[in-house]
């Protein structure tokens, strides 16, 4: 019975993950174990793959619903991946699902002390396959990290798993969630809880409040950290303030610090946009400014955010959703020219524009001014290594892309940091790099993402997954639409190489699936294309 | 090359600045480690390309009063307070000149800003300027740590300088008390301030409100530091068959008078003990040269090999000697000895490069306490400079003699270096600009590790 019951589970479980285009957020793809590539921001390799000397650690979620957890797991876990750390979030959740099958919840007593036997014995077999899963990960396929997502409420059982990891010679790191901010928490269970068919025609506010309601007498017992003896960080209020117990941090305890000082729970969104091209031919150096062209379409695409953002509004308020004002709109811009002036049509709406020098593009060397046969002609063994590692190669006196992904570390963080929505327009070898963080694309594909420029792109934070949308700029004239003039002329490796737009409506298992079909944009009369695509795994 | 040229804006390591400017505001009693920690915060900045100076309040009062007695910090001391109040405007005052004349990035008041009306009248000063603060709150209440500290202090300290040590440290020891009827710890009530709270020699955090990403930088290197003392011992690895062939790079095995040394290092390392034994971490490169270079020294030492600490890679150009190089790439060469820190080597590194990829060496570093570290010439003139503050300009051209154990020790004042030279001949790797040369001794002006 057991066996069944366990073979059943394993079907279900959230271990055999698809592998997802680069349309959908990779960050809880597995990858492939015969791939030895680098992570895009990683700076050295290891035989055991784990960096840094920091051995393997299981990093333990401690909070109650609605307190972002499944946000941070999955934030960090992008992070950590993004400096090549193999790293892996085991959702509890996901496995209380897979047990308990579809549309059934766990019994009433399910998270309190006193439970029933019952109850009990679920909870322990939930536990053993999610415990088992972990190890697997970190014994038998070098993981270095694993995230353990649950809410792990009391004080014992938090020392009992430290003793139990300890048994494996697995160092445990704490990582809490603590709000007490009524406004934080009434904010995050409406955007979770919105949804839900349970508080179908319920006033927002009234749901969030009857949601947090229900967290507190489902899950009883809460003890926030305190515990002298185990490694513990405590974000408090959504990063207001942090707070943690060093018993033997190492690197990587440090650097999660680092990077939670920057995190917040807050849901946003980020748009990307291609800057507006220039008549002239535009040399790195020359630096050229926008076109008459140019400047029609940075007219265009502004007109055509601010639609989309009043009517996805619009459309929330119809379905019920908050009728509170949309939120500020940044934009961020390189210090090139053409960004800056593209961003001029939101200045002078009255939107905030910030440059930020580090987001120029990628420095072209000696391909500056060459046209693609020069530079096969001139420098054939540089094309050939350039073919077989496209992430990292450079051509002399040029940056790769891996360079260029370590000069943005900041814009990264800085990204994480930023709570008003934010529109970045940038030079497309920037913008493959940001999406490839957000999306945690594999660093071989972030060279050949392609970003037309009547697309706009709109990353939605879920807290499980990010997601991708088009916006589509209408009436653009169709010669500047593909390409990009300064762009490096490099050959693109041949197939097996996916863009965000190419895996549009075909089924995401086919990572392979060649995508020649050039960017021959869908001039479509649709006014908006929405991609969505659900993930099977997704919460609720 | 452009992109790689540091400057206000972009410096080419993955930190950047943009427009902000930050007042880190040290906060604690006397013999809390400020002023070591204020040191190091900025030679690690200025490693990084990051303009920041310290401030320290203490060198304005001496103005006033050279060597004043406990007395003198007394509350109820008006004088004292009046000369006292001056130093910390007079300080402020440059700070934010600096900040407005010379568009200095990070600024550190290295003082004891020990009561809440003080700390509130350094933030309202900086706001009007439109600066940040960042307040950093040593709190200590290990006794021996602050002992220690106090020794440190009465030798060191240009307050006791040329003072009978005993009185010294009786005299600083009432000064702390002083301070002590004062201090306010940071609190509840200042939570509108950014703030790190450092408790219990590190153990314990509390981080609030950081504004934006240069702070949390700046907080992310105060976490890692410690306030021990403790030294880094250096070396090169024993003289490598390439070495005596006069070629860059690859994986060679240590030459005969290389392994003499290697069998040499651990009574090198015990005398530079000089009667205090204890156990060492060793660190390595991946490669065979350091590794074997570090066989002999005690099985029971904890040893680790970091891919991080490999020598600087020389792209095309592995495996040859310089006059190849000239030979074959010109121009390269050329390029190299114009900007020997920005230069990077086709399908290789440039100095530039390896200081980003021995960031988590350097955390580390700040992390441990006795570590010796065992690696190759690029690197070791990498560390060097951050800990002796060397400049771009210069740490390339470093003398680093093979066959010398190096010992620093991080004091509140600078670094202490002592060299023990193990007398075993060996070629000189040193190379002057412009120099094609198999092996050439460096010149009388030529800085070096080993003097």
């Amino acid at each position: 019975m057991d066996t069944l019951l366990t073979a059943e589970i394993a079907a279900n479980s959230p271990r055999y993950r698809r592998r997802s285009s680069t349309f959908i957020d990779g960050v809880h793809d597995v990858k492939d174990e015969q791939a030895q590539a680098m992570a895009p921001a990683q700076l050295y390799s290891t035989m055991s793959g784990r960096l840094f000397h920091s051995g393997r650690i299981v990093i333990v979620l401690v909070g109650l619903p609605a307190r972002g957890k499944t946000h941070i797991s999955v934030s960090l876990s992008r992070y950590l991946q993004w400096l090549g750390v193999k790293t892996r979030v085991f959702h509890l959740g996901d496995y209380r699902r897979a047990t308990m099958g579809p549309g059934v919840d766990v019994p009433e007593d399910y998270f309190f002390i006193n439970a029933s036997a019952k109850s009990v014995m679920i909870r322990q077999k939930i536990l053993k396959k999610c415990r088992e899963d972990i190890y697997g990960w970190l014994n038998h396929e070098n993981g270095q990290v694993a995230i353990y997502d649950a809410v792990n409420p009391l004080s014992a059982g938090r020392e009992s798993l430290a003793k139990e990891f300890a048994k494996h010679d697995v160092q445990t790191l704490f990582l809490e969630s603590w709000v007490d901010d009524q406004k934080i928490l009434e904010e995050n269970a409406r955007s979770v809880k919105i949804s839900s068919p349970d508080f179908k025609d319920m006033n927002p506010d009234d749901a969030a409040k009857l949601y947090l309601k229900r967290i507190d007498m489902k899950i009883p017992h809460f003890e926030t950290m305190k515990e002298p003896n185990l490694n513990w960080i405590k974000m408090i209020n959504a990063g207001d303030q942090l707070e943690y117990n060093n018993r033997s941090f190492g690197y990587l305890a440090n650097r999660i610090v680092f990077y939670l000082m920057n995190l917040h729970i807050k849901s946003r969104q980020t748009f990307f946009a291609r800057a507006g091209t220039s008549d002239k031919t535009d040399y790195y150096q020359a630096d050229a400014p926008l076109g008459e062209e140019g400047k029609i379409y940075a007219e265009k695409m502004a007109t055509t955010l601010i639609e989309h953002r009043e009517a996805e509004r619009a459309a929330l308020i119809a379905q019920g959703g908050s009728t509170a004002p949309l939120k500020p709109l940044t934009v961020w811009t390189s210090t090139r020219k053409r960004t800056v002036e593209t961003a001029d049509a939101f200045l002078e709406r009255g939107y905030a524009v910030r440059q930020r020098s580090q987001m120029s593009q990628l420095h072209p060397g000696v391909c500056e001014k060459l046209s693609e046969n020069a530079i096969r002609k001139l420098y054939p063994e540089e094309v050939e290594k350039h073919q077989s590692d496209p992430y990292h190669h450079r051509y002399p006196r040029a940056e790769s892309y891996h360079d260029l992904a370590v000069r943005l570390e900041p814009i990264i963080l800085e990204l994480e940091r930023e709570q008003n929505d934010l529109l970045i327009i940038a030079h497309e070898s920037v913008l493959r790099v940001l999406y490839g963080y957000l999306m945690a694309c594999d660093a071989m594909n972030i060279p050949t993402l392609k970003f037309p420029r009547n697309k706009i792109i709109e990353i939605i934070p879920a807290s499980y997954q990010n997601e991708a949308k088009l916006i589509e700029i209408r009436d653009l004239n169709p010669d500047m639409i593909p390409g990009s003039p300064e762009d490096i002329r490099l050959p693109v490796p041949p197939s097996g190489m996916v863009s965000p737009l190419s895996g549009m409506g075909t089924p995401a298992m086919g990572i392979n699936t060649p995508s020649e079909q050039t960017m021959t944009p869908p001039m479509l009369l649709k006014p908006i294309r929405i991609v969505k695509e659900e993930h099977p795994l997704s919460k609720d | 090359m452009e992109l790689a040229r540091p400057s206000r804006k972009t410096n080419g390591v993955g930190v950047q600045v943009g427009d902000t400017q930050v007042c880190v505001v040290m906060v604690g009693l006397p013999a809390r480690g400020k002023s070591l920690i204020a040191q190091k915060a900025q030679r690690y900045l200025k490693w990084l390309s990051i303009d920041a100076r310290v401030f320290n309040v203490g060198n304005y009062r001496r103005k006033g009063a050279a060597q004043p007695t406990a007395d003198f910090f007394d509350v109820n001391n008006a004088e004292g307070e009046r000369v006292r109040r001056a130093a910390a405007e007079a300080a402020v005052n440059d700070m934010i000149k600096w900040f407005k004349h010379e568009h200095g990035i990070i600024a550190i008041l290295d003082a004891t800003n020990s009561t809440k009306s003080r700390r509130r009248w350094i933030k309202d000063r900086c706001d009007s300027e439109g600066i940040e603060t960042l307040f950093v709150e040593s709190k200590c209440d290990d006794e021996d740590l602050i002992m220690s500290n106090i020794l440190e202090v009465k030798t060191t300290s240009p307050d006791y300088k040329g003072q009978d040590p005993e009185k010294a440290a009786q005299d600083f020891r009432n000064r702390i008390r002083n301070y002590e009827k004062i201090y306010e710890t940071i609190d509840e009530s200042e939570q509108d301030l950014t703030y790190l709270k450092i408790m219990d020699v590190g153990k314990r955090c509390i981080i609030n409100a950081i504004q934006d990403y240069l702070q949390s930088r700046v907080v992310y290197y105060l976490m890692n530091l410690h306030i021990k003392r403790r030294s880094i011992w250096l070396s090169r690895h024993g003289e490598s068959m390439y070495n005596v062939t006069g070629q860059i790079g690859g994986d060679a095995d240590l030459s005969p008078r290389g392994e003499q040394y290697a069998s040499k290092l651990p009574e090198l390392v015990m005398q530079s003990f000089e009667g205090q034994e204890h156990p060492l971490t060793v660190w390595t490169s991946t490669l065979k040269r350091t590794i074997a270079t570090a066989r002999h020294l005690p099985k029971e030492w904890n040893q680790l090999q970091w891919k991080a600490l490999d020598e600087l890679d020389s792209g095309v150009c592995d495996n040859m000697t310089y006059a190849e190089i000239a030979e074959e790439y010109p121009e390269d060469f050329e390029a190299r000895d114009q900007d020997k820190y920005n230069y990077r080597y086709r399908g290789g590194e440039s100095y530039r490069d390896v200081v980003i990829r021995l960031e988590p060496i350097i955390m580390e570093l700040e992390r441990s306490e006795n570590i010796l570290i065992v690696t190759h010439q690029a690197i070791l003139r990498c560390i060097y400079a951050y800990f002796m503050k060397e400049d771009q300009e210069r740490s390339p051209w470093l003398n680093v003699p093979l066959h010398c154990l190096i010992k620093l020790t991080p004091r509140a004042y600078g670094t202490e270096k002592v060299v023990y030279k193990a007398n075993i001949d060996a070629v000189s790797t040193w190379r002057g600009k412009g120099s094609k040369a198999l092996h050439e001794d460096p010149t009388e002006e030529t800085e070096s590790l080993a003097k």
